[in-house]
């Protein structure tokens, strides 16, 4: 079964030929419609893209940065705070973004039965979280996770529960912090894994259910195939997003207590912004696009055989 | 036809960007190499006129775009910009401006601890006001004055309001507890009349925020430190060490409301959890504007020293104005820095309307600063701070403050929350500290 | 037959009771919004907070107007992100177009570069970025604000999917009738994507709505301001304006809420039109 159904515009990929006798014969416009995007590119970042590069091999010297070579880098490999915050992103990772995505599965599986009533309302719900203020986002939480008298506390004490302090304590700092994260984007991913459900032909659910098949079975066989782009498309995100990770953490903890809740980029910036240490900031941050540049490259060799079977 | 012409133009601006971004490599280096460029002075020759940007921030940018009429009014075609940048990212925006050379205003606000961290990052990014206004230095708070000045003493910012500090408590939970507030001399006695008030009412001594915390620096520079002296790390000195023994003691006896982030710290005075907050004289502000039903009750005494006779105050907040070394009008810039900063009518204005207290003393004799205030039930609470401003130790930040304040803010949870012994803690974190900045420990300690 | 409809029944009861309780946590923050939204400040801050809404909705409306000039940096937030959301997506369209349907030189290095600008951290680009604005002469200008994210990575990896499955028979057809390839692309090409375009379009609006820091560094005017920098203003060093801030970003997040509403349909099957091709 190809994927190509999946797409749910009508058309379907040109058969390899085709392209192959299209691509040769027109060749004279193809910067006018790559240029615009090109030149900005090129005209925007080349230059910061490569300053930072540059700045990652310089250190301020009484106020001069002054080339040192792969000191800063070096001086990375010995920072416990760095390394703890890669373990963070780690942990996310292994944690956050699976429960996520799962989470959005069986939402989608849910928003996507036809006896349910109200879809788009449920839908618009779900995905409210993902259009929120940052200023709200972080005002709201705080509100939520107060030790003391805060809205998740005072449920939990009607539940005959002891307080628990959210946002102080090590662990549950983390726990807050994947809490909210997966409360900000569990919709969005859920409203793009819908789309894939809905571009499943419903004659396949059908044939199934002939076939006698559980709803397990069917999301096996039928589902979970077909869904593999789509799902790749949310985790390779979902990991960018998680490496890039700064918003969340920020407003909530500011990467606190005792760096339980740092991150890469939020460490890169309080380096750069609060200590004015921008050789070790940019450092940091080439060091992060490297780790992305892997980690894509896995979850596309990874999950992405359906992929290459199809070109 | 029409692709040809397509073809030039993007080649064309292909070359556009290719020789843009060439031009701005190089002149990045520019930028980068000013440093041997001595910082500009301000000329008290140039004419004034012509418009004057300000960034700053909250009350302070309503009291600047207050009093900026007055100054347009007594010079003409002058015209002041006051821009709100918002407190939460204005270091942001003005260290992009630092950094990058371009895009700063003439005027900038910053605070004390930051102003040390630019001036040692960015030595030429503000304007040398020592020939303009080293002369008034006799008449500014001398700790608010040795935040704006380098270690050399030249001046780059002139001191706007400052933050002594002092004891606010509940006079009827005193009253209550059967609590005399003139017997607290000392942090002993403090901790003796929190235990009462506890015993007797319930209630809790103080809140402190220990990620965030503000109260072991604030009885750091009480005893005349902050986190370097001479350049070394002192944050284990035993002077340290008994800043930090108070807040374990504190914590120890169960005296500590914890809290997290500003709006819990004033929700837990609002709701009367603590007997005290020992802070600066800013908090006024608030206690009025957010807590106008609590009227009367709370009135203001010195700090708790840490031994009979001693400092009984300290500083936590005020910032400075300092010009921008960007400014291509530094005259009018100056002129209107001196004009709000140093005149008493103005300075006086501001802590009325905005609560801003001054750090330049004459204000501190008017008649409003010494009087009765009405919400403390007609204590003259600005009078006792207004004294206790004159007794603010100066104290060194240097350019590696917040880096030291994030160790040590982990360093007093750890002892506050985690039990840990505070030599114990503070030893670590000088060795964290040192190694995070190149810099030695004060021998010693 | 009834016996076998009940369990089913109680079943979807189950699973709407879920739902709705997941939804309740969705939506909670935002009730909590509008019950901060129509109280007092000085309310706000009792220990617990209320719960329930208050009368204050319209105080705190006339303040927000009066500290921020609410209305305009609305205003301005719309213009914004109006003007990027076109020119982005027009770029987004005609680059995603080139890439999948040319082979070229440089093809490769323009997919890498549109690759790593979504991979570096932002933060590290916003010091030599805002020097370029500033040689420029573009710093408190809109341009600066709209120009440097024109070209929109997420944008043109979109539509090259999308583009990629589009048929190639369709164009050549175009091409047999004399069209020439630009006159195709608008011709032809564009109207069929249409969804596509949709979904980018209510995606760059909601970034470009939401966008903080660099609008922030760019902007030095406070009748320029965004909604979001200037929400961000009421936040002070010893004084923040809950009410106000909390009302402003319920209120900005009101026409995001419009417009997924709204184009919902659209921006699902045109995410996905390029997701699935990954």
């Amino acid at each position: 079964m190809s994927t190509d159904s999946l797409t749910s515009s009508p058309s379907v990929a040109a058969p390899e030929a085709a392209l192959r006798r299209a691509r040769p014969r027109v060749r004279i416009t193809h910067w006018a419609f790559a240029g615009p995007a090109a030149a900005l590119f090129v005209f925007f970042f080349a230059y910061p893209l490569g300053a930072s590069l540059y700045q990652s091999f310089t250190a301020d010297r009484a106020g001069v940065p002054t080339w040192v070579g792969f000191e800063q880098y070096q001086r990375m490999l010995h920072d416990p705070v760095f390394w703890k915050s890669l373990g963070n992103t780690g942990l996310l990772l292994v944690i956050q973004v699976p429960l996520m995505i799962v989470l959005a599965l069986v939402l989608a599986g849910i928003l996507n039965q036809s006896w349910l009533r109200f879809r788009s309302s449920w839908r618009i719900a779900y995905f409210l979280p993902s259009v929120t203020m940052l200023v709200a986002y972080a005002m709201v939480f705080k509100v939520l996770l107060k030790t003391d008298g805060g809205m998740v506390n005072q449920v939990l004490g009607w539940l005959g529960a002891q307080p628990v302090d959210w946002l102080n304590n090590p662990v549950w700092a983390r726990v807050s912090l994947i809490a909210s994260i997966t409360w900000r984007w569990t919709g969005y991913n859920a409203v793009i894994l819908l789309a894939g459900l809905q571009a499943i032909p419903k004659e396949q659910y059908e044939a199934a259910s002939i076939d006698g098949a559980g709803p397990i079975r069917t999301f096996a066989t039928i589902v979970a195939p077909q869904l593999r782009p789509v799902i790749l498309f949310c985790s390779v995100t979902s990991t960018i997003g998680t490496l890039q990770l700064f918003d969340e953490n920020l407003v909530l903890t500011r990467g606190g207590p005792d760096n339980a809740t740092m991150t890469p980029v939020l460490y890169l910036y309080k380096i750069g912004f609060d200590q004015l240490d921008f050789g070790y900031a940019s450092a940091i941050a080439w060091a992060v696009v490297l780790i992305i540049g892997v980690l894509s490259f896995l979850q596309f060799r990874f999950f992405g055989n359906a992929e290459r079977e199809k070109r | 036809m029409s692709t040809g012409r397509t073809r030039r133009s993007v080649l064309l601006a292909g070359i556009v960007a290719l020789t843009t971004v060439t031009a701005l490599a190089a002149g990045g280096c520019a930028t980068g190499g000013t440093a041997a460029k001595p910082a500009p002075a301000v000329s008290t020759q140039d004419q004034v006129g012509g418009t004057v940007t300000v960034w700053s921030w909250d009350v302070a940018a309503k009291a600047l775009k207050r009093l900026a009429p007055e100054f347009e009014k007594q010079h003409p075609g002058v015209k002041i910009d006051v821009v709100d940048i918002g407190y939460d990212n204005a270091y942001d925006k003005i260290t992009v401006g630092l950094k990058s050379g371009s895009g700063l205003p003439d005027i900038l606000q910053v605070e004390g601890p930051k102003m040390q961290s630019y001036l040692s990052s960015f030595p030429n990014g503000f304007y040398d006001l020592t020939a303009l206004a080293g002369k008034d230095k006799g008449d500014f708070n001398a700790a608010a004055w040795r935040t704006g000045t380098d270690d050399s003493g030249k001046v780059f910012a002139l001191p706007w309001d400052i933050g002594p500090c002092g004891l606010f408590y509940r006079t009827d939970v005193f009253k209550d507890a059967g609590v005399d507030p003139a017997s607290i001399k000392t942090w002993d006695d403090y901790v003796a009349a929190g235990e009462q008030i506890k015993a007797k009412t319930g209630k809790k001594l103080l809140v402190i925020d220990p990620t965030k915390d503000s109260t072991f620096p604030t009885l750091l520079q009480q005893q005349g430190q902050r986190f370097f002296v001479d350049g070394k790390v002192a944050v284990n000195t035993p002077r340290a060490v008994k800043a930090m023994t108070v807040l374990k003691t504190l914590a120890d006896k169960g005296l500590v409301d914890y809290e997290k982030g500003w709006d819990a710290l004033v929700a837990a005075t609002k709701d009367g959890k603590v007997a005290t907050t020992p802070t600066a004289v800013w908090w006024s502000g608030t206690l009025s504007s957010e807590m106008a039903e609590l009227k009367d009750k709370f009135a203001v005494a010195p700090l708790p020293a840490f031994e009979p006779g001693g400092t009984q105050t300290s500083n936590d907040g005020g910032s400075l104005l300092s010009i921008s070394a960007q400014t291509k009008n530094s005259a009018t810039a100056a002129a209107f820095m001196r004009f709000v900063l140093t005149d008493t009518g103005n300075q006086v204005s501001m802590l009325k309307n905005e609560g801003l207290f001054p750090a330049y003393m004459p204000a501190l004799s008017d008649s409003y600063v010494t009087g009765p205030q009405d919400y403390y039930g007609g204590q003259t609470a600005f009078k006792t701070f207004a004294d206790l401003a004159k007794s603010i130790p100066p104290v060194e930040y240097t350019g590696d403050n917040s880096k030291a304040a994030d160790i040590i803010d982990q360093a007093t949870a750890g002892v506050m929350q985690g039990g840990k012994d505070p030599k114990a803690a503070l030893d670590s974190a000088a060795q964290q500290i040192a190694s995070a900045t190149g810099r030695q420990i004060v021998p010693g300690s | 037959m009834n016996a076998a409809a009940s369990p089913r029944r109680l079943g979807r009861a189950l699973v709407v009771l879920v739902l709705a309780a997941g939804a309740v946590v969705s939506v909670v923050p935002f009730y909590w919004m509008i019950v901060a939204a129509t109280h007092s400040n000085s309310e706000l801050f009792h220990s617990p907070p209320p719960f329930l809404p208050g009368g204050n909705l319209l105080r705190n409306l006339v303040a927000l107007e009066d500290s921020i000039g609410f209305s305009r940096v609305m205003l301005n937030s719309l213009g914004i992100a109006v003007v990027y959301t076109l020119g982005s997506g027009l770029i987004s369209a005609m680059c995603g177009y080139g890439l999948a349907k040319y082979r070229f030189r440089g093809r490769g290095l323009l997919l890498g570069l549109v690759l790593a600008t979504m991979m570096v951290p932002f933060q590290v680009l916003l010091v030599p970025l805002f020097q370029m604005m500033a040689s420029l002469g573009w710093v408190d200008s809109y341009q600066a604000v709209i120009l440097p994210f024109l070209a929109n990575s997420f944008g043109i990896f979109l539509m090259r999917q999308t583009f990629l499955a589009f048929p190639n028979e369709l164009i050549e057809s175009a091409r047999i009738d004399g069209a020439g390839d630009l006159r195709t692309f608008y011709r032809i090409v564009l109207p069929s994507v249409r969804p596509q375009l949709g979904a980018l379009a209510i995606f760059t609006f909601m970034s470009q709505w939401n966008a903080f820091l660099w609008p922030l560094l760019m902007l030095n005017s406070e009748d320029k301001y965004t909604a979001p920098v200037a929400l961000y203003t009421l936040v002070g060093g010893t004084h923040v304006d809950y009410a106000g801030l909390i009302l402003g970003s319920f209120l900005a997040t009101l026409p995001l809420m419009v417009i997924f509403f709204l184009f919902q349909k659209q921006f699902v099957s045109g995410l996905l039109g390029g997701a699935v091709k990954g």
